[in-house]
């Protein structure tokens, strides 16, 4: 990156003007309602949030960076709506945690903004990257170092403090590495496939990757017993191998492996079956009450939401187990109402559409791949867990990008859009405009 | 006191909704600016100069428009040109307009019309300088500076 001079950044300053106020309406009302007066005490949140959105806003600007000024007050505005839910629904002790974590993304974001200085570092090394993803992906398998939560061995914990989730960073691990990858065998893109009538016959390059791909998705289902993250793993590599190929049959003999997988899957694993009978049928009697009472509690809280939603603070959002987690959209839909869970969604329509646009103008077909594959991930990860809530598709673990509870996902999304940002600073720069 | 406080809360409440609304509308806003002036910003660059129209007649380019050239651009009926003339008396392919050693030159590319700069018809490859006014079929042109 060249050094530059300060640049302003007034698009995103006026957002930010914005997002700062919407922290502060939504944490007085969840405070309000809850101890039932409008009390001054709890400040610790908003005036640390405010004073991180303004270090991160002026930080960018002393580095001069161009390009995009939207991502940020976008990713701001999510953290800020998750601090008020956590604020909202989780024990104390858990919102300053957040709190915590949200330091630590702006210091990830920070560090990604200046390290590595040379983008092209990241396509270079890109076996050490997969590599390195590859270890964080099984080191929960570990005996002793990975931790079992809530039915999933997704967790490393050093000490009986600290517990860290490896497969969030994966993703990010994951999207480098296909995009120096396919960047890497991109003339074959050029040179039509031969066929067998109508079907492609992928080349080596290609048919390798994919059924390492397929195993190791597999993997993560069974040993780990994380539904969420096969999914996404997999549908971010079958999204980037069709911008890179623009072969849609490639990614049509993917999703037949994974439903095979799927099926599979469903006949030998109880917690498969489990997860797939609570979806198809939550208001039986005997999973009422057992394994199907967080789906149905959510969705209750979705009825009870209606239009105009209870209020923010004046539901009973409560009501579902470990809503904090995999359940705030249904929390916040609940207390805002369909006006405010389709706003939250349109927030990361704006977002997945500008890291489109950034990926479509980037100068490299490495930075035109990485940028598209970071996008997905946020669009693959809410698309999941909103379906999961609303019981369009089975429940599976995953986040609500910024918004959920928890810390690694939270550096993990910082880190992905401090990458879109640099994307985008190198397109303003290589074309000369603002 | 009681009421006071719940028309203040639910006030609180609205309030936190619609901001949520103006953000969304402000950043779809600055997503619809950010993409307009990117498309004028991609444009720019690929004009060395331009070749402003002059003269033109119905079906063909509009008056005042500025067609970019690049280092060599092919001017002609034909689809496969760089700058596409609308116009019956233009050739499929009518000139060349190429840029090489700092200077403008235009050369005929065997049109049956001919190519006139400043009102003389050209025979060979000659030297264009900005402000010079070339015709092509019935469409009078001008070179501009970028």
């Amino acid at each position: 990156m060249i050094r530059t001079r300060a640049a302003p950044r007034f698009a995103e300053l006026r957002l930010l003007v914005i997002v700062a106020a919407l922290l502060v309406l939504g944490y007085v009302a969840v405070v309000a309602s809850a101890v039932a007066t409008f009390s001054a005490t709890p400040v610790v949140v908003p005036v640390t949030f405010l004073a991180l959105s303004v270090g991160l806003h002026l930080f960018l600007v002393a580095r001069g960076t161009r390009g995009d000024q939207l991502l940020l007050p976008l990713a701001l505005a999510l953290t800020a709506i998750g601090l008020i839910e956590v604020q909202r629904l989780a024990p104390e002790r858990l919102a300053l945690q957040q709190l915590t974590w949200c330091c630590i993304a702006a210091v990830a974001f920070v560090a990604a903004m200046l390290v590595p200085r040379d983008l092209s570092v990241l396509s270079r090394y890109k076996y050490t990257w997969a590599l390195l993803g590859f270890a964080l992906l099984i080191s929960p398998l570990i005996p002793g170092l990975g931790r079992e939560i809530n039915g999933a061995r997704i967790w490393i914990g050093l000490g009986g403090l600290f517990q860290f989730q490896p497969s969030e960073a994966v993703k990010i691990l994951l999207v480098i590495f296909f995009a120096g990858y396919l960047d890497e065998h991109r003339e074959m893109i050029s040179s039509s496939p031969k066929r067998f009538g109508p079907i492609p016959v992928p080349p080596l390059p290609y048919l390798l990757p994919i059924v390492l791909m397929w195993g190791i998705a597999m993997i993560v289902m069974v040993f780990e017993k994380d539904l969420g993250a096969t999914l996404l793993f997999f549908g971010i590599f079958l999204a980037m191998l069709y911008v890179a190929t623009g072969e849609a049959f490639y990614t049509l003999i993917g999703a037949l492996m994974l439903i095979a997988g799927g099926i599979v899957a469903y006949q030998v694993f109880g917690h498969v079956q489990a997860r797939v009978d609570t979806w198809l049928a939550p208001f039986d009697e005997e999973l009422r009450f057992g394994s199907s009472f967080q789906l149905v509690q959510g969705l209750f809280a979705f009825a009870n939401g209606g239009l105009l939603g209870a209020g923010l603070g004046n539901g009973m959002p409560e009501r579902i187990p470990i809503v904090w987690s995999d359940f705030v959209f249904a929390a916040f839909t609940e207390e805002t109402g369909f006006l405010g869970g389709l706003a939250l969604l349109s927030l990361y329509l704006v977002f997945v559409f500008r890291g489109m646009l950034i990926a479509l103008r980037a100068p490299t077909t490495f930075l035109q791949l990485l940028a598209a594959g970071l996008s997905f991930i946020v669009a693959f990860q809410t698309l999941v867990i909103v379906a999961g809530n609303a019981k369009l598709i089975p429940l599976t673990g995953v986040t609500l990008p910024f918004v959920s509870y928890g810390g690694s996902s939270l550096v993990t999304n910082f880190l992905l859009t401090a990458l879109l940002i640099r994307v985008s600073d190198i397109t303003a720069r290589v074309r000369g405009g603002p | 006191m009681e009421i006071t406080f719940n028309v203040l809360l639910w006030a609180v409440r609205i309030g936190f909704l619609v901001l949520l609304y103006l953000f969304l509308v402000r950043a779809f806003a600055a997503l619809w600016r950010e993409m307009r002036t990117e498309g004028a910003v991609a444009l720019r660059p690929s004009g060395l100069a331009f070749l402003v129209v002059q003269r033109t007649h119905a079906g063909g380019p509009r008056s005042g428009e500025r067609l970019p050239l690049s280092a060599v651009t092919a001017l002609g009926r034909d689809a496969g040109n760089d700058v596409v003339l609308n116009d019956e008396a233009a050739s499929a392919r009518h000139s060349i307009v190429s840029f090489s050693d700092g200077e403008w030159w235009i050369e005929d590319a065997g049109s049956t019309n001919g190519t006139v700069v400043n009102g003389t018809k050209i025979w060979q490859k000659e030297r264009l300088h900005y402000g010079d006014e070339l015709t092509v079929g019935r469409i009078g042109l001008r070179l501009e500076q970028a």
